[in-house]
């Protein structure tokens, strides 16, 4: 720890910000979004109403230097719309360096960055920050995990976009029997209904001991979309309580990884 | 009155579409003044009666015609002012691209028209077709003439080299997301910034190292309003602030091939574009700064 960055309470920088931007705007659908630099990586939370939350993961790893006093909190909320056009500032078309830091509490997040095959040029930006609410906590530890896919995110992608979209409810039942997944939905008129069978090609991995149905808001379930769009791979978890877990696995040139999670709430039983 | 010339460069021809491309993204209504050794297109604000006009263009024409014949009303009004809707002659002019020849002429038909006859190459054989359009357009009476003369700007502080307009234009349509206004800064030592600011954010994009063309300053800042940077000689600095989605709009440019962009700002009240092409095409656009 150097005099220079131990004065911040985050720097960090990366040779390109293209893939953090995207993943960004894969969890985009509020305004808002806390931010969080752990020891571990970096984590930008999004929540909408107390139904959805989705995160995303960035390790530390990505980074060529990363840096978090470790006896303060670094969070705080942040526009995450501004934050991605600052990141997209030269355009998608441009890799660009990325430097980032933040000073302490109250103060904007500041970034630098430079294109990576034009030298004359540079952006820096102070984007504000505000004192974070906590985050929900979803995940409760007494619910135990009752069924865990691995799923191509491509493919799931295409089942999801198949869904008609005027659909409220996105029935998910899985079972131990043929067809082990299928999934219905009910709009105003119609119910339809996809079996995928644990056989299926996009279907990489199945357990579940004993059948269970969940309900959620397809609305919800959509709120994936993006960044299904732009994952290899999507493990999705539900437990007791009908909490639907979802991670996906980012795709990405090199060996580092990207994530993000979605964690979904259940329709309540009427 | 009587006007006719024919362009057979491709090069000329593709040049003068994309101009004219631009001219309608930018307004419906434009006037075509043609005269003597020059073409212009004359853009004036949309809605608000005669006014300076947002764009000068100025071709020459011996550049890009091979014929060019002339005959105004007598010998004091030698130029013809013609008025007429951009998308229309846009529209008009896409098959240029591929095309072998344009002539234009001035034409009675139920109305004045400006007639363009295209001869396009055909793909499988030695034959061409001909396709020809006729765009309505109104003689701008001598007495409205006034109303179209190049704008006469105050002598501008700076004068600087842009960077690549694509680059440009990326960077100024991430910054309009963000932002309705933003801030053109350019200092005698060749720095360029562009700057929004909000609630949200600041940002701001420096380029270095770009060339200044001329540099009428010092310029005198009062020092309410002006952030002191270190290690930076405000007298040599100028800025304007101006309307983001218009700076985007005259960026759309960048399809012209141009040899030389330059950038020049009357300190706060402003900013003038000029685009200059191999063909000697040269396109000026005025936007004009934002006063609080």
């Amino acid at each position: 720890m150097d005099e220079g960055t131990s004065q911040y309470y985050f720097t960090a920088s990366m040779d390109s910000g293209k893939t953090l931007c995207s993943l960004l705007k894969a969890i985009q659908f509020q305004e808002t979004a806390v931010f969080c630099a752990l020891p571990e990586g970096l984590k930008l939370t999004v929540e909408e109403g107390k139904c959805v939350q989705a995160s995303a993961y960035v390790p530390s790893d990505n980074f060529t230097e990363y840096h978090v006093r470790d006896d303060v909190d670094v969070m705080f909320k942040i526009s995450i719309a501004v934050l991605a056009e600052c990141l997209n500032i030269f355009g998608s078309g441009e890799e660009s360096s990325l430097k980032m830091y933040y000073r302490g509490e109250g103060s904007p997040l500041l970034l630098v960055l430079q294109p990576q095959s034009v030298n004359n040029v540079m952006t820096d930006c102070e984007i504000a920050t505000q004192t974070a609410d906590s985050v929900l906590e979803l995940r409760d530890e007494d619910a135990e995990e009752v069924a865990k896919l691995v799923l191509k995110a491509p493919a799931f992608l295409g089942l999801l976009a198949d869904l008609e979209r005027s659909c409220e409810v996105f029935e998910l039942n899985l079972s131990p029997e043929h067809p082990n997944v299928s999934i219905v939905t009910y709009g105003m008129q119609d119910r339809s209904c996809i079996d995928m069978p644990k056989s299926s090609d996009m279907v990489q991995s199945f357990s579940c001991e004993s059948p269970v149905t969940l309900r959620y808001q397809l609305q919800h379930i959509r709120t994936i979309m993006k960044a299904l769009a732009i994952s290899t791979k999507v493990v999705l978890r539900c437990s007791s309580n009908g909490l639907m877990l979802l991670q996906l696995k980012l795709e990405k040139e090199d060996q580092r990884q990207m994530f993000s999670e979605f964690y979904i709430v259940p329709l309540l039983d009427d | 009155m009587k006007f006719r010339a024919v362009m057979i460069d491709a090069g000329p021809m593709r040049e003068f579409s994309n101009v004219v491309t631009i001219i309608s993204k930018l307004s419906k209504e434009c006037v075509l003044r043609l005269s003597d050794d020059l073409i212009y297109f004359i853009v004036s604000e949309e809605n608000s009666g005669p006014s300076p006009p947002i764009l000068w263009c100025e071709i020459p024409q011996a550049m890009i015609c091979s014929e060019y014949q002339l005959i105004g009303l007598d010998e004091e009004h030698k130029d013809i002012y013609l008025a007429l809707n951009s998308g229309n002659l846009a529209r008009s002019l896409v098959t240029l691209k591929t095309a072998k020849s344009l002539k234009m002429k001035l034409t009675k038909k139920q109305c004045p028209c400006l007639t363009l006859e295209i001869e396009s190459p055909c793909t499988v054989s030695q034959q061409t077709r001909q396709v020809t359009h006729d765009i309505p357009v109104t003689v701008v009476p001598r007495k409205l003439w006034s109303d179209f003369h190049e704008p006469r700007v105050p002598d501008p502080d700076i004068s600087i080299e842009l960077p690549p307009l694509k680059q440009l234009r990326t960077t100024i349509d991430r910054m309009k997301t963000m932002a309705s206004e933003v801030v053109i800064r350019a200092s005698a030592e060749g720095r360029l910034t562009l700057q929004i600011k909000t609630d949200m954010a600041k940002v701001s994009t420096r380029f270095k190292g770009l060339r200044v063309e001329a540099f009428g300053g010092p310029i005198e800042h009062s020092d309410s309003e002006t952030e002191t940077q270190i290690n930076e000689d405000m007298s040599r600095v100028c800025y304007c602030r101006v309307d983001a989605k218009k700076l985007s709009m005259f960026l759309s440019a960048e399809q012209i091939s141009t040899n030389s962009t330059v950038c020049s700002i009357v300190h706060k009240k402003l900013v003038i574009l000029c685009l200059q092409t191999d063909e000697n095409i040269k396109l000026q656009c005025f936007i004009s700064g934002i006063v609080y």
